[in-house]
C-alpha cells in the first residue's frame, strides 16, 4: 500500500494553508540562507587565487572579513529557518491529531472494539509524529535543498561548460536513483509500525491488568507473550532500519564517485590551464556542499519512507467510516418540523420500536447473539412508550437488553424496522442531537484523570459552576462531592485507590443530570450500590426520573421498583410484557416467579 | 510488606554500565567499529584530498598524477560505507536490546510490585516511558562512542595540523575551542527544557489513552468536541514546551557552526600570507578546511553529550519513579531479551502445591490510601477451613480494600498475616494460585482467546477446562460465541458483556484450583438466575474456603460470619442473626434490601 504523492500533496494543502504566512516566511529565511550559502565560496576562491598570485595582504584581510561577516548572518538565517519549520510542523500536526482524533472518537463501537487504547496513542501520536518530519522538514529541506543544487549548477556553468556539465550529469544520475528507492522501505516501515503498535498495545493492556495478572499468577506467561511480541518487533524494525540505511549508504557511494569525477575533471582542466588553482578548490568545495543537499534529500526520504508508513496508517483511518450514516442535511431538515426546536426545552420524549429485527456485525460482540434458529439480537421486537412512562426491562444477561439502548442511542443500526424518538426516526436525528436528548448510564463508567468538574462536564469549561453545584444539590449528592475535594477544580482519584465502582456510578449519576435529557436509560445502573447508598440514591433517581421517559435495564428487581411497566426479554423476544403492579400479583407470570426466587434466597 | 523509597536516584553512568554489562560483546563492536572509522578511514581521507591538490601544484610527497589520488579516494570511500553499514547493524542492535532489556526489566518488575497499585500514573503516561525514555537511554550510550571516536580523532587532527602550521592552528582553532566550551555550560540548562517537553508529550499520549479508553462514555454523552477541545489545549501545550525546547537546542547548535564558520574564516585571515610566500600550500589549506568540518561535529558531540546526558537522567528519572524503590539494578538488570532462538517456557516452573489451609488470621491489617484519609485501621479477621465469609458494607467502607490489602495487592502499612499459624512476610507473593484466587470488581480481560484469558498460561487440559468454564456457569454463553473458547475477546475484553466478563474470570479462578477462593461483588454484573447458578456451582466444592464481598441477602444468611465493615473499620463480626439484633449498621445494610424486594408482596 503505497501512498501516492497526491495524498501527500493534499496533506500539505490542506494543513499548510492555514499557515500561509509563516510558511512564506518561513521559504523568505529559508532562499536567504541559501544565497549566503552559495556567495561565500566564491569570496573564497577569489581570497585563495590573490594570495597565490601575490595580492595585497590588505585585500585579503578584508575578503577575510566579508568571509566572516557572510557567515555569521547566514548562521542565524539558519537558525531562524530551522525554529519557523518547527513551528509550522508542530501547528499542522497538531491540527492532524485534532482531525484524526475527531474521526476516530466518532467511528461507531464496532472499531473501537478492536483496537486497543494503547495501538490508538501509537497510531495518533507515533504514527503522526513520523509525519511530523515530513512538514517541518521534508517540504523545507527538499525544496530549500534543490534550489541549492540549482543555485551550484548556475555558478559552475558560469565557470566551466564541462565542469558543469559533469558536475549536472552527476547530480541528474544521484537524485534519479535516490528517487527510484524512494517508496522501496515504505512496506517494511508500515510492519515495522504495526509491529510497534502491538508490542505497546500489549505492554499498555498488561499495564491495566496487573491486578488480575498477579492475582492470577501469570506472570511467567505475560513475559513469554512478551518475548514473542518484542521478537516480531525486532525481526520487522531491523528490517526497515537496514533498508532505510541502505539508501543513504547508496548516496555517500554516489556522492564519492561524483567528488572523484570532480577531481579529475578539476585537474585536467587545471594542468591545460583552462582553470586557477583557486577554482578548482571552488569546485571541490562546491562537490562538498551539494554533497550535503544531495544527503540531506536522501535522508530526508528516508523520513519520508517512514513518514510515508505512517501516512498509508493515518490514511486508512480516515477512510475507515462509521457504519452510522449520517441523514443528509435536507432529509433531517424536513423531518425537524416534526421533531421540535433543538433550543427548547425537551421534556419527555416518546420512544418507539418499530418490528426491529438487528444482528451484531460479524465482527461486533457477539454476546448478543442468543437465539439459536435466528441470528437476531432483537428479532421483530415492538414497543412503544408514552412520554414520562417508566420501563422496567428484565432478561438473562444476553437476552439483548444492552442492545436496545444501544440501537436508541444510534450505537449501532437496526437492520430492519426502525427506531424512533419523539416519533422521528433516529437515522432522521441529527446523531448530536439524539445523544443529548438520551442519557444513559452504562454498567461501567468511564473516568478521566482530571478534576471532577472535568469529568463531570466531559471538559466543557461553558458549563457555569452554579449549574454544577445544583446539580449536585438537586440530587442530593452535596455531602458526597465534598467528601471528595475541596472544590471542583480538585483532581479525581481515578483507578484502583481512588473512587469505587459504585462511586463513579454516582458521578455518572450528576453527568446525566447535567446534560438534562428527554429519555433515559438506566442500564443496571445501581448494580454496584450497596444497598444504603442504593437507599440514599433513590430520591436521586426519582429525579431523573421526573418529566422524562424512562428504561430501567435491570437483573435486580429492586431496580424495576418503580417502573410503570415491566418487559422480559428472552433471544432478543419479549416472553412478558405488562403492568407492574398486574404481573407482580398474578402468580403464573414469569415476572412473579422471579419475585418468589428473589425473596427465597439463591439456596438451590 | 512497607516500601523502601529511600534510595539515591538512578545515576546515568551506573545505567549505562549496567548496559554494558548486560551487552558487552555489542558494546565493544560498536566502539571497535567507531574507532576505527573515524580515526582510520576519516583521517586518511584527508590526507588524501591534501595529496591531491599538492600533486596540482608539484608538492605531493609521491609522484602520482592527481587522478591516481582521486582513484585511491574512491576505493577508501568503498571500504568506509562497508564498515559504516556493519556499524549501523551493530548499532541498532545495540540501541534494541538495551531498550528491550530495560523495558523488559521495567514490566517484570511491575508485575511483581502489589498489583493494585503497581503504576504510578496512567497507563498511557507510563507507556510513553516504556516507548520513549528506554529508547533515549539506549541511544545515549551509542553518543559515548561517538564522542570517543571524534574526540581520539580530533586528537590526531590538532597533533597533524601543529605539524604543518602551529600559528595557523593556534589561532583558528584554540579560541573556537574555548567559546564553545562556554557555549557547553549553558547547556546545562537543557535539562528543566526537555523534562517540561517531555510532560507535556507524556500528558498527550495519556489523554489519547483516555479518551479512546472512554470512547463510548464520549460518545453516549457526545463530547466529542470538548473532549477534542482539551486535547488541543495539551496538543498546544506540548508544540509551546518542544519549540522552546528546540530553539534553545538550535542556538547552542548554531554557537558550534558559527564558530566553525569563523574558524573558516580566520584560516583564510592567516593563512592568506602564508599561502602568499608559500609556506603554506593549497593542499595544506584544503586539510585543514576538512579538519574544520570534523571539529565542528566533534565540539557539537560535546554539546550533544552534555545535553543527552541530562535527557538520558531525565528519563532514567521517569523510568526509575515507575520503579518505584526497587533496588538501583533492576532497571538494568541482565536478562535474556531472546531475539532469536527458543522461547523459555510459557509456565511457571513451580507448580508448588498449595499447604493445606486450616486457619488463615490476620491482626491490625491498615491500609491508608496515600493524600486521603480512605482505607482500613486495624481490621482483625479469621477464617476457617471451609468457611463462608461475608464481607459486607457500606458504598465506600473499605470491603475491596480489605480483601486487597490480605491479598498483598495493596501494600499494608501495619498488620500481620497468618496462615495455619504461621507468618506470611509477602502477601503478595503467598496469595497466588494454588494458595488463593481472586476476582476482583471489574476484572480485566486481554485482547487475546477467551481460552487464553483462562489459561493465562496454565497447562490444563480440555477436561479440566471445560469444567472450570461450566462451574464459572460459562458454557451456554460459549455456545454462543463464534468460536466458542477460541473467539478473541477484544481490548480489554469489550466483545463480552460485564457478566461474561466476570464469568470467565470466575473460571480463570476456578482452574487454578485454590484453597481459598476470593471474590468482590462477583454478583454485580450478573441476572438472578445466572447468579444462582454460579453460586450452586461455587458451593459444590465443599473443600474450599470462602472470602467474598456481597450485600446479597441469600449469601448473607449462608454465611458462616458476616464481617461489618463501616469507614474502614470492623463494626461488628458474626452470624447474620445475632448481628440483626445488636448491630445498627448491620440493620440498616439489611433494610436497604428490603426495597430490593417488592415491599407489595
Amino acid at each position: 500500500m503505497r501512498p501516492s504523492a497526491q495524498i501527500y500533496l493534499r496533506l500539505l494543502i490542506r494543513y499548510l494553508r492555514p499557515q500561509f504566512g509563516q510558511t512564506l516566511l518561513l521559504l523568505s529565511v529559508l532562499c536567504a540562507n541559501l544565497l549566503l550559502q552559495l556567495i561565500n565560496p566564491l569570496i573564497m576562491r577569489r581570497l585563495l587565487d590573490s594570495a597565490l598570485a601575490g595580492g595585497s595582504v590588505d585585500l585579503l584581510t578584508r575578503l577575510a572579513f566579508l568571509f566572516i561577516a557572510i557567515a555569521v548572518v547566514q548562521q542565524m538565517a539558519a537558525v531562524g529557518s530551522t525554529v519557523l519549520a518547527e513551528n509550522v510542523g508542530w501547528r499542522a500536526t497538531n491540527a492532524l491529531r485534532r482531525d484524526l482524533a475527531r474521526h476516530c472518537l466518532r467511528l461507531d463501537l464496532s472499531f473501537h472494539q478492536q483496537h486497543t487504547p494503547g495501538e490508538m496513542i501509537e497510531r495518533i501520536d507515533g504514527d503522526i509524529n513520523a509525519m511530523a518530519r515530513f512538514f517541518s522538514q521534508f517540504v523545507v529541506q527538499i525544496l530549500g535543498n534543490c534550489l541549492l543544487l540549482i543555485g551550484v549548477m548556475a555558478v559552475l556553468f558560469r565557470e566551466d561548460l564541462r565542469v558543469g556539465a559533469a558536475i549536472g550529469l552527476f547530480i541528474v544520475i544521484t537524485l534519479f536513483v535516490l528517487l527510484r528507492l524512494r517508496n522501496l522501505a515504505v512496506p517494511f516501515w508500515q510492519r515495522s509500525r504495526e509491529a510497534s503498535a502491538r508490542f505497546f498495545g500489549f505492554v499498555e493492556e498488561r499495564l491495566a491488568g496487573t491486578e488480575d495478572i498477579r492475582a492470577s499468577n501469570a506472570r511467567v506467561f505475560t513475559l513469554y507473550r512478551f518475548h514473542q511480541l518484542l521478537r516480531t518487533f525486532w525481526q520487522t524494525t531491523v528490517r526497515a532500519e537496514l533498508l532505510g540505511f541502505s539508501m543513504i549508504n547508496v548516496a555517500w557511494l554516489l556522492f564519492s564517485v561524483g567528488n572523484a569525477v570532480a577531481f579529475v575533471v578539476g585537474a585536467s582542466l587545471f594542468l591545460s590551464g583552462a582553470l586557477t588553482i583557486g577554482t578548482v578548490y571552488l569546485i571541490f568545495h562546491y562537490t562538498n556542499l551539494i554533497s550535503q543537499p544531495v544527503q540531506r534529500i536522501a535522508q530526508e526520504f528516508e523520513q519520508f519512507q517512514r513518514a510515508g508508513a505512517g501516512v498509508a496508517r493515518v490514511q486508512e483511518l480516515f477512510e475507515t467510516e462509521s457504519r452510522l450514516a449520517e441523514a443528509p442535511a435536507a432529509a433531517v431538515g424536513a423531518a425537524s418540523s416534526a421533531g421540535g426546536d433543538r433550543a427548547g426545552p425537551a421534556g419527555a420524549l416518546s420512544v418507539e420500536f418499530k418490528r426491529v429485527h438487528f444482528a451484531y456485525p460479524t465482527d461486533a460482540p457477539p454476546e448478543e447473539r442468543r437465539s439459536e434458529d435466528e441470528r437476531f439480537a432483537l428479532d421483530d421486537f415492538q414497543l412503544r412508550l408514552e412520554p414520562n412512562e417508566v420501563l422496567g426491562l428484565l432478561g438473562r444477561t444476553g437476552s439483548g437488553k444492552t442492545s436496545l439502548a444501544r440501537l436508541l442511542l444510534r450505537l449501532y443500526d437496526v437492520d430492519r424496522g426502525c427506531v424512533l424518538v419523539a416519533g422521528r426516526d433516529v437515522r432522521l436525528w441529527p446523531l448530536r442531537r439524539l445523544r443529548s436528548q438520551v442519557g444513559v448510564v452504562t454498567q461501567d463508567v468511564q473516568l478521566f484523570e482530571a478534576s471532577i468538574r472535568d469529568n463531570l462536564t466531559f471538559f466543557d469549561r461553558s458549563v457555569p459552576d452554579v449549574r454544577i453545584r445544583e446539580a449536585i444539590n438537586e440530587l442530593g449528592l452535596a455531602p458526597w462531592y465534598a467528601s471528595l475535594g475541596e472544590s471542583l477544580d480538585a483532581p479525581l482519584q481515578v483507578g484502583s485507590g481512588g473512587l469505587s465502582a459504585g462511586e463513579a456510578q454516582l458521578v455518572a449519576f450528576t453527568r446525566i443530570f447535567l446534560r438534562d435529557p428527554g429519555v433515559v436509560v438506566l442500564d443496571e445502573a445501581s448494580s454496584r450500590l450497596d444497598p444504603a447508598t442504593d437507599a440514599y440514591l433513590e430520591s436521586a433517581v426519582d429525579r431523573l426520573l421526573t418529566n422524562r421517559t424512562g428504561i430501567l435495564i435491570a437483573h435486580r428487581l429492586s431496580t424495576v421498583q418503580r417502573a410503570d411497566r415491566i418487559l422480559i426479554l428472552e433471544n432478543g423476544r419479549i416472553r412478558e410484557q405488562g403492568d407492574r403492579s398486574v404481573l407482580a400479583s398474578d402468580p403464573s407470570s414469569r415476572y412473579h416467579h422471579l419475585l418468589q426466587l428473589g425473596a427465597q434466597g439463591l439456596e438451590a | 510488606m512497607t516500601q523502601n523509597s529511600e534510595r539515591p536516584p538512578l545515576s546515568v553512568v551506573s545505567t549505562w554500565m549496567g548496559l554494558i554489562r548486560c551487552f558487552p560483546g555489542l558494546y565493544s563492536l560498536t566502539a571497535a567499529l567507531r574507532i576505527v572509522v573515524f580515526v582510520g578511514i576519516f583521517q586518511v581521507v584527508g590526507l588524501l584530498i591534501r595529496f591531491f591538490f599538492d600533486s596540482l601544484t608539484g608538492s605531493a610527497p609521491l609522484a602520482w598524477g592527481p587522478n591516481a589520488w582521486a582513484a585511491l579516494l574512491l576505493a577508501v570511500a568503498v571500504l568506509r560505507n562497508c564498515l559504516i553499514f556493519t556499524d549501523m547493524y551493530v548499532f541498532f542492535r545495540w540501541t534494541f536490546s538495551t531498550a528491550a532489556t530495560m523495558r523488559k526489566n521495567l514490566l517484570e518488575h511491575i508485575l511483581s510490585m502489589p498489583g493494585a497499585r503497581s503504576l504510578p500514573s496512567s497507563t498511557g503516561e507510563a507507556i510513553s516511558r516504556f516507548r520513549e525514555d528506554a529508547e533515549e537511554v539506549g541511544n545515549y550510550t551509542v553518543w559515548a562512542l561517538f564522542l570517543l571516536a571524534t574526540g581520539t580523532f580530533g586528537v590526531v587532527a590538532l597533533f597533524t595540523m601543529a605539524r604543518i602550521n602551529l600559528r595557523v592552528t593556534a589561532f583558528a582553532f584554540l579560541p573556537m575551542l574555548l567559546v564553545v566550551a562556554v557555549a557547553n555550560m549553558t547547556r546545562l540548562r537543557v535539562q528543566q527544557y526537555r523534562e517540561a517537553s517531555r510532560t507535556s508529550a507524556g500528558n498527550v499520549t495519556g489523554f489519547i489513552g483516555e479518551m479512546f479508553e472512554n470512547v463510548q462514555g464520549v460518545q453516549v454523552a457526545t463530547a466529542e468536541e470538548s473532549v477534542l477541545a482539551h486535547f488541543e489545549e495539551l496538543n498546544e501545550n506540548r508544540r509551546k514546551n518542544a519549540l522552546r525546547d528546540r530553539l534553545f537546542n538550535e542556538i547552542l547548535d548554531s554557537t558550534y557552526n558559527h564558530f566553525a564558520s569563523i574558524g573558516l574564516g580566520l584560516i583564510l585571515l592567516l593563512a592568506g600570507a602564508a599561502l602568499r610566500e608559500g609556506s603554506f600550500t593549497i593542499g595544506d589549506f584544503s586539510l585543514f578546511a576538512y579538519y574544520l568540518d570534523f571539529a565542528i561535529v566533534m565540539i557539537s558531540t560535546v554539546g550533544v553529550f552534555i545535553a543527552r546526558w541530562k535527557q538520558a537522567g531525565v528519563s532514567i528519572g521517569r523510568m526509575d519513579r515507575l520503579l518505584r524503590g526497587a533496588p538501583a539494578s533492576t532497571l538494568v538488570r541482565k536478562t535474556p531479551i531472546y531475539l532469536s532462538g527458543a522461547f523459555p517456557s510459557a509456565r511457571d516452573a513451580s507448580p508448588a502445591e498449595a499447604d493445606f489451609l486450616q486457619g488463615l488470621s490476620a491482626t491490625g491489617l491498615t491500609y491508608r490510601f496515600p493524600g486521603s484519609e480512605k482505607g482500613i485501621v486495624d481490621v482483625d479477621l479469621r477464617l476457617e477451613r471451609g468457611s463462608f465469609t461475608v464481607v459486607t458494607g457500606r458504598i465506600g467502607a473499605g470491603k475491596s480494600t480489605l480483601l486487597r490489602v490480605l491479598l498483598g495487592l495493596l501494600p499494608a502499612d501495619s498488620g500481620e498475616i497468618h496462615w495455619n499459624g504461621r507468618l506470611v512476610d509477602e502477601a503478595a507473593s503467598f496469595f497466588v494460585p494454588p494458595v488463593s484466587a481472586y476476582i476482583s470488581q471489574t476484572p480485566t480481560l486481554f485482547s487475546e482467546s477467551l481460552r487464553e484469558n483462562i489459561l493465562l498460561g496454565l497447562d490444563a487440559n480440555d477436561a479440566k477446562l471445560a469444567q472450570a468454564v461450566r462451574a464459572a456457569a460459562l458454557e451456554p454463553d460459549l455456545a454462543q460465541l463464534e468460536n466458542g473458547l477460541e473467539t478473541v475477546v477484544g481490548p480489554r475484553g469489550v466483545k463480552l458483556s460485564g457478566g461474561q466478563r466476570q464469568r470467565a474470570a470466575a473460571a480463570r479462578m476456578f482452574i487454578r484450583h485454590a484453597e481459598l477462593l476470593v471474590c468482590d461483588d462477583l454478583s454485580s454484573a450478573l441476572d438472578v438466575e445466572t447468579e444462582q447458578l454460579l453460586w450452586e456451582r461455587l458451593f459444590a466444592r465443599r473443600d474450599a474456603t470462602y472470602l467474598v464481598v456481597s450485600h446479597r441477602r441469600p449469601l448473607l444468611r449462608r454465611a458462616d460470619q458476616i464481617i461489618v465493615l463501616k469507614s474502614g473499620r470492623v463494626e461488628d463480626v458474626g452470624r447474620l442473626d445475632p448481628l440483626l439484633e445488636r448491630c445498627a449498621e448491620m440493620n440498616s445494610l439489611w433494610e436497604g434490601h428490603i426495597s430490593e424486594q417488592s415491599s407489595e408482596f
